[in-house]
């Protein structure tokens, strides 16, 4: 038997589209070695993701088409199965785990029904024997209940729950191999470390591989034992987990590993993989002394003025209305939180999905309305201001949303989204000034002026979340809260924004609250930081303290549960 | 360097549909014989009556046949082109309208307004749609104005629903955000940046409206509530059929029906190829 469960040789995967024909994976080969972990990294659009559905052979046809190369399941090239036989083999020999799990389970159907379904297929078990096992299976995958939960739905379920519920489907029937395409990326970094903690008991107890895709190298350090490394289609660089953490090789994967915020380093600025590679693929040199420069931590002084005051927040929303509208209960999203930020300085608000922190920062600009509590910027308290102060007020205060694709609008050239704000509030005297305003603000952010007759969706992530930078900053702004403004991009794109953020900060004296649930980027760009929990803040301290020396119980669990980003027997 | 909107993506898109182009040719195609009627350039046999070669069977002169008057049925045909079209468009056009309308201030405004709206629409739609349209047509007598005011003022409820949709769920997207963190205000937030995100719906709802008008006109006309008679139409020639028919004049029927079939058909698969063209999830087909 070989000792490879998984060779991929040569295997090219393309792609119809309006603008021509995408190589999205180009002649990449690969092994998964029995009973191992193999990490497939890349960022978006690296082809990590069509990897793992042309071993499944999922790759929708049309637009996409295997059109070469070799996968090698147990010696038996799985492209040239017939349907009905690649059927057997999918759920029974290779499972798969997908990102979204609410998406990924029929909403229609129980989980019992789901999970069982796998086996009556493969196992031609009855249904009584087969609820029997799927009763085993909660059980092995830590759901709590297991006999309640058979009858649930999945939206009855959290997302960690449903997601246990996905692995219990995908080990069934006891694959020799389970693909997990970034399983743990919609999920809170607490239920990620135990969703992670329990497919490594599971890999131990059925000695089975695990192709684990993600674009998070710290998740990889822990769970991997070799990783490919891909980039735009083909695979840069490949070896055992440490070799990549320690000696890498290839300047994308250098520049990879560099750009992430880490928590044990207080760095200047992020390198960015342009730093390391050039456009095409050849290592640069490195200026050395520019990325050892460490964060200084500015002492509060005279100029760091109270800008905003939060009194006593609250927000509330109904959840439940009786007869005639009375209200019986309420999901208490801001409790009563009181914060100070500082003018030109950084305030991070850190906290997992639900804690409140996005609600907050929406309630601050009163993009909705506060139940209770006081805000007073500069003096003024902008709760009491009626429609026309309000609209002034917004000039000053402005907000960077999470989502490059949602913020813009499709239908408006770039050029109209820069200048909308100037025309709301008088700037400009004419089309030809605002244009060239506008011309100025994407220079500013770093993208070209011609671009400005150009739709939304003809950008990348990164240069839409710059276009949208650029729009906050039309107005001139003294206060912008950026809510999780770089969740949503890659880990490269991720360092370029953060830098810019900073930079424009330094140059226009800006004031940020920086929300996120990733404490390594919220400790990089933060002077001080706000833990929420359940609508409150439970802890604050400046960015270095809180991470060092965490109070709170809360915090610490957080801190806890954070992927270290180098594999543990190194750490240690 | 000029952007390419996601418009003139789906124009793209709709070029490379052969069963849209045609379907489109053919739809010009209707709107040329309506013009040439309207303007008496062609078609001119519709009213030139010949008592002698009244029930003339189709033949290379008459395709198809003649009247009781000896009227060119074809070009009876043609003439009742002109009627469907506007009443297609007017009221189509007048349902898409209202239904805009309250379906935006609806969606957009919620609280009490979307609740009497919906209540309202909710109300309406209880009543069945024939019924009311006879009882508009019954009260304001018969006649094209009457035909387009009675299906326009009773056929938006489908379409309300949709805006209404529509707008409930773009309120609540970032950039509507973004627009009211900027200082926009609430006609700003419809007419800039909501409604031609929603055009694409209201596009394709006009599509479907037409055809629905289009029948309606023919039933009504058939029970006699549609035009005044004596104007061409093919709810006219399907209700005049009805006593020809026992006289083997097979013709007439024939005649309407094979004009209304190709127009109903051709905007039935235009509105496929629109919908198709218009929808991002479909783009890499």
């Amino acid at each position: 038997m070989s000792e490879n469960i998984i060779q991929v040789r040569n295997l090219a995967v393309e792609f119809r589209t309006d603008e021509g024909i995408v190589n999205a994976v180009k002649k990449i080969s690969f092994d998964v070695p029995r009973g191992k972990t193999v990490g497939l990294v890349g960022e978006s659009g690296s082809g990590k993701s069509v990897t793992s559905l042309a071993v499944m052979r999922l790759i929708p046809n049309p637009p996409g088409k295997i059109t070469g190369g070799e996968i090698l399941l147990n010696g038996k090239d799985l492209l040239k199965l017939s349907e009905s036989e690649m059927r057997n083999i999918r759920g029974n020999q290779i499972s798969m785990i997908f990102q979204e799990p609410m998406t990924s389970l029929n909403p229609v159907f129980t989980c019992g029904d789901q999970i069982a379904e796998t086996l009556m297929l493969h196992q031609k078990l009855s249904k009584t024997d087969a609820m029997a096992k799927v009763h085993d299976l909660l059980t092995q995958v830590g759901i709590p209940n297991p006999a309640e939960r058979i009858k649930s739905y999945p939206h009855e379920l959290s997302g960690g729950q449903r997601q246990r519920v996905m692995i219990a489907m995908a080990i069934a029937c006891e694959p020799d191999m389970l693909i997990a395409d970034e399983p743990t990326t919609a999920l809170d970094v607490t239920i990620q470390k135990q969703i992670l903690d329990l497919l490594a008991d599971l890999q131990k107890k059925y000695q089975m591989s695990i192709l684990f895709i993600t674009h998070d190298l710290g998740v990889i350090a822990d769970i991997a034992d070799e990783v490919v490394v891909m980039y735009r289609g083909d695979i840069v660089e490949k070896g055992h987990t440490e070799d990549i953490f320690l000696k890498p090789q290839h300047p994308y994967t250098k520049g990879l590993l560099a750009c992430r915020p880490s928590l044990e380093k207080n760095p200047r600025r992020l390198p960015v993989v342009s730093d390391f590679m050039t456009a095409d693929g050849k290592e640069k040199v490195i200026d050395v002394a520019v990325m050892k420069q460490q964060k200084q931590t500015r002492a509060i002084d005279v100029k760091h003025s109270e800008l905003l005051k939060i009194q006593n927040i609250k927000k509330h929303f109904p959840l439940q209305k009786g007869m005639f509208g009375a209200v019986k209960s309420w999901v208490k999203a801001v409790d009563d939180v009181t914060l100070t930020v500082r003018k030109g300085r950084t305030l991070g608000l850190v906290g997992e999905s639900g804690c409140g922190k996005t609600t907050l920062g929406r309630t601050i600009l009163r993009l909705i309305e506060p139940t209770a509590g006081e805000i007073v910027y500069n003096g003024t308290d902008i709760t009491k201001l009626g429609r026309e102060d309000m609209r002034a007020m917004r000039r000053k205060m402005q907000i960077i949303f999470q989502d490059p694709y949602a913020s813009l609008n499709p239908r408006m050239t770039i050029g109209a989204a820069l200048m909308e704000p100037m025309i709301i509030h008088g700037l400009g005297s004419s089309r030809e000034e605002r244009l060239e305003m506008a011309g100025e603000l994407t220079k500013k952010v770093g993208l070209d002026r011609s671009m400005l007759n150009r739709y939304p969706h003809e950008f990348s992530g990164g240069q839409r979340q710059r276009i949208c930078i650029a729009r906050a900053l039309a107005v001139k702004p003294e206060f912008i809260i950026c809510d999780e403004s770089v969740s949503a991009l890659d880990v490269s794109i991720q360092a370029q924004i953060l830098n810019l953020l900073l930079d424009l900060q330094d140059e226009m004296n800006l004031t940020y609250v920086f929300i996120s649930h990733d404490l390594a980027v919220v400790k990089f760009i933060s002077d001080e930081v706000a833990v929420m929990y359940n609508g409150k803040v439970v802890e604050m301290n400046d960015a270095v303290g809180i991470y060092e020396n965490p109070q709170h119980d809360y915090t610490k669990k957080l801190l806890g549960a954070i992927p270290k980003g180098m594999p543990k027997h190194l750490i240690q | 360097m000029k952007g390419k909107s996601l418009w003139s993506d789906a124009r793209s898109r709709l070029r490379r549909d052969p069963i849209g182009m045609i379907s489109f040719v053919v739809i010009c195609g209707y709107l040329l014989v309506a013009l040439l009627c309207a303007t008496h350039l062609g078609f001119k046999g519709y009213n030139v009556v010949d008592n002698s070669i009244a029930y003339q069977e189709p033949s290379v002169v008459h395709w198809f046949g003649t009247d009781i008057f000896g009227r060119d049925v074809f070009d009876r045909a043609a003439h009742g082109t002109i009627t469907s079209l506007t009443v297609g468009f007017f009221g189509a056009g007048l349902s898409v309208l209202i239904g805009t309308i309250l379906g935006a201030v609806a969606g957009y405004f919620g609280g009490f307004a979307d609740e009497l709206i919906t209540w309202f629409y909710t109300t309406i739609d209880t009543i069945p749609y024939i019924l009311l349209v006879v009882a508009f047509s019954f009260v304001m007598g018969p006649s094209l104005t009457t035909l387009c005011l009675a299906i326009g003022l009773t056929s938006w409820i489908r379409h309300c629903r949709v805006v209404r949709a529509e707008f409930l769920k773009q309120r609540e997207r970032d950039y509507v955000q973004a627009a009211a963190a900027l200082g926009s205000g609430n006609l700003r937030r419809i007419f800039v940046h909501i409604l031609p995100n929603t055009f694409h719906l209201i596009l394709i709802n006009f599509t479907l409206g037409f055809i629905s008008a289009v029948k309606s006109e023919v039933i009504l006309t058939y029970l006699g509530l549609g035009v005044k008679p004596g104007t061409p139409s093919w709810g006219a020639m399907i209700s005049d059929a009805r006593l020809e028919l026992s006289r083997d004049v097979w013709w007439g029927l024939a005649a309407a029906t094979i004009f209304m079939f190709f127009l109903v058909l051709a905007f039935t698969l235009f509105n496929d190829a629109l919908r198709d063209a218009l929808d991002p999830k479909l783009k890499s087909r």
